[in-house]
């Protein structure tokens, strides 16, 4: 056991902490959002820099590949960093083509998807269908674009896009849901990391009453509370993250099944949390554009409802850890 | 980064558990629902913890010169994991390890190490901890109870209450006020007590938690020897604040909440309840909680083992602990229904040890307080 981030781990995050300074940030994620655009720029420095390709690299693997999705999510890259990085490496063991979206396969619609979050831009998409995963080759005219304030360029996808490719062999559905359990656990990490520091920078400035907000104990323990929380699902997604072939648990598929949703059912429920305090405590300022804090908040909704939400990635641990088939 | 145990430690989990397999009575099951103060458990704890001292375990994570191992941290851990999972047959005696000992280490005179020290690393030792008075909650440093000088004794005068496991103990780790015109942290002083001076009168506390879990110590002149002062004079809350950082993780509660909910999700398949959404949902839900106690208590142990300052992780930690206690005890008896009503039942049990987690240990509020200020930065009034 060692929390601690090594000598590798740390020049990992120092360099892709200069490049997201040079390439994002929440200023750069309100322009984009107003046009509802990619950031193909990023996309392109992370892809060059080889920051996409960690998870399969010799000297590094998943854990790294998540501590740099969460770098890019606390930085409101607009960018699918964690299919890219993390859920295609994880569940296909090499790099696609990005944008990388993923999406599930509902069969209670039969025309077209639900809002999925960068399907609009992606040219890859990972389909999660039953037992089986696809990935398939989009093109024009298969997705819709959404209006949304939540933080991502969305696109609904027509149900003819999702069924084209082959199928995976039986059991890539349940390596791809666990990929992207620890991807949504990651993402949701990093968004409301960011979204409790612009809080507590708010509250600690903004005075009341002749004082400021953040001195005042109802203030403070609700923060208090959702760094509990915050805390919990960053150990409990980087835990997850870590892939050891040795470890307990974890099948040659590399990621833990019990882990992953652990990971994510914590996460998705502290972000319900999270943005509920954080808007609470940033009063009507926190609403605004011109405020930072609805670039990770809003975010955070997303995620909440993705794969089946929170109510499913809880389901998700009980079947792993208590159901029939263990 | 390295979440996997080595094979050293992982060797160790697996001794252990073959050994208490081996050690622990077949009753055991029955004993442990009276929490680690009961009678019984008070009792078998000097059997057990002085087998596990002969195999060099209860202590291991001491230094060398304390009769320890200079075992890592985490060796301790999984000792302490094991021994909450299967309810704490080391009874008491695992306040010792955690964090008496240690602070007797720090702060010990050569005499108080001599005589302290090869009782606890052997484990036939109960100790019970004055701290709380009427008036100092969570207020501690509100502290009343007086230790005036006289001479070569201490002559104390007045009371602490709630006190846990003091009907077996031999000695009280003693909070006092040694300068009467003190105000707040100046002016205390710690006493390490032998419970059997004259003049200590115990009551017990009758309440919902259970038989002989609090009690009112009453302290009427006694005359506590000058060499029971664990620490400078007056100078003793920074030794409460030492011996704070390893008591508020040193309970391993997550592992016990988590075996537990094992338990109950084992019950609830019985029932056929594992078809239903909603409880699979609650399942999920409370292993959730259970886990992020766990890595947040793994936190606290790395820093510790590589030798960082206490940080507030350890609040953190202790009020994730809380949630993950209260979360598998509202979903037992939600799962048992009216049988949990029954004393000494599943849930009932359960439901009694947990509801003490958010006020035993400093507060959860106490808690907040400083993940608040030292964790996030947040101003104290401006």
């Amino acid at each position: 056991m060692n929390f601690e981030l090594d000598d590798d781990q740390i020049a990992i995050l120092d360099a892709v902490g200069g490049l997201l300074d040079r390439h994002a940030g929440a200023a750069r994620a309100i322009e984009l959002a107003a046009k509802a655009e990619y950031d193909h720029a990023l996309e392109a420095a992370l892809c060059d820099a080889g920051f996409l390709g960690v998870a399969l690299a010799d000297e590094t693997g998943s854990l790294e590949a998540a501590l740099i999705t969460e770098s890019v999510a606390r930085a409101g890259g607009v960018v699918a960093v964690a299919a890219a990085a993390l859920i295609a490496p994880g569940l296909t063991g090499k790099n696609l083509p990005g944008p990388i979206a993923v999406a599930r396969v509902d069969p209670s619609r039969p025309n077209r998807s639900a809002p999925i979050r960068f399907a609009g831009h992606a040219r890859t998409l990972l389909v999660l269908d039953g037992e089986h995963a696809r990935i398939v080759t989009l093109e024009t005219g298969d997705a819709e674009p959404t209006a949304s304030n939540y933080g991502y360029p969305m696109a609904r996808l027509s149900r003819a896009a999702m069924e084209r490719g082959d199928d995976l062999p039986v059991g890539s559905g349940a390596r791809l849901a666990r990929w992207w359990r620890l991807a949504i656990a990651v993402e949701a990490v990093g968004a409301m990391g960011a979204a409790l520091d612009t809080t507590v920078e708010f509250v600690k400035n903004r005075r009341q009453f002749g004082r400021a907000i953040g001195s005042f104990q109802a203030v403070q323990h609700r923060l208090a509370e959702c760094a509990v929380l915050v805390e919990g699902s960053r150990w409990l997604a980087y835990e997850a993250a870590y892939a050891d072939s040795e470890q307990a648990g974890v099948g040659k598929d590399g990621v833990c099944e019990e882990r992953a949703a652990t990971a994510a059912a914590h996460a998705t429920a502290a972000a319900g949390r999270v943005f509920a305090e954080t808007h609470q405590l940033t009063g009507a300022m926190g609403f605004t554009r011109e405020h930072d804090l609805h670039v990770w908040s809003m975010r955070l909704q997303a995620l909440r409802v993705e794969l089946d939400g929170v109510s499913g990635q809880r389901r998700a641990v009980a079947l792993a850890r208590w159901g029939r088939s263990h | 980064m390295e979440f996997h145990w080595s094979a050293e430690d992982s060797e160790f989990r697996e001794e252990l558990l073959r050994f208490m397999a081996e050690h622990l009575p077949d009753d055991w099951e029955e004993i442990s629902k009276g929490g680690p103060g009961s009678d019984d458990q008070a009792t078998f704890s000097r059997e057990f913890c002085a087998l596990l001292a002969d195999r060099g375990w209860l202590t291991q994570s001491w230094p060398k010169e304390f009769g320890g191992k200079d075992a890592s941290p985490w060796r301790h851990a999984i000792l302490g994991e094991e021994m909450w999972a299967a309810g704490e047959p080391r009874g008491p005696q695992y306040m010792n390890v955690n964090w008496i000992g240690p602070t007797i280490m720090e702060y010990g005179s050569e005499e108080q190490k001599a005589l302290h020290l090869p009782l606890i690393s052997r484990g036939d030792v109960l100790w019970c901890q004055g701290f709380s008075e009427p008036e100092a909650g969570s207020d501690l440093v509100a502290l009343r109870t007086l230790a005036i000088r006289d001479g070569d004794f201490y002559v104390v005068n007045g009371s602490k209450i709630w006190t846990s496991y003091v009907n077996h103990a031999q000695y009280c780790f003693l909070l006092v006020r040694t300068d009467p015109e003190s105000k707040r942290h100046r002016g205390i002083s710690i006493l390490l007590v032998p419970m059997d001076l004259p003049g200590i009168e115990v009551r017990e506390i009758p309440s919902v938690v259970g038989d002989r879990y609090f009690h009112e110590v009453f302290f009427s002149d006694v005359r506590v020897p000058v060499g029971c002062r664990l620490g400078p004079e007056h100078e003793g809350w920074n030794v409460v604040a030492y011996s704070l950082q390893y008591e508020r993780v040193g309970a391993a509660r997550y592992a016990r909440a988590a075996r537990m909910l094992d338990a109950l999700a084992q019950y609830a398949d019985e029932c056929g309840l594992l078809d239903d959404p909603t409880t699979l949902e609650k399942l999920g839900e409370a292993r959730a909680a259970c886990e992020a106690s766990r890595v947040l208590t793994y936190r606290v142990i790395d820093l510790r083992a590589h030798g960082s300052p206490p940080t507030a992780d350890t609040n953190v930690a202790r009020v994730a602990g809380t949630l993950a206690e209260r979360a598998v005890a509202d979903l037992a008896m939600e799962i048992y229904g009216r049988d949990g009503l029954e004393y000494g039942s599943f849930a009932d049990s359960h439901f009694r040890l947990a509801m003490t987690a958010g006020v035993a240990v400093g507060t959860t509020e106490v808690n907040l307080n400083l993940v608040a200020g030292r964790f996030l930065g947040l101003p104290r009034d401006s």
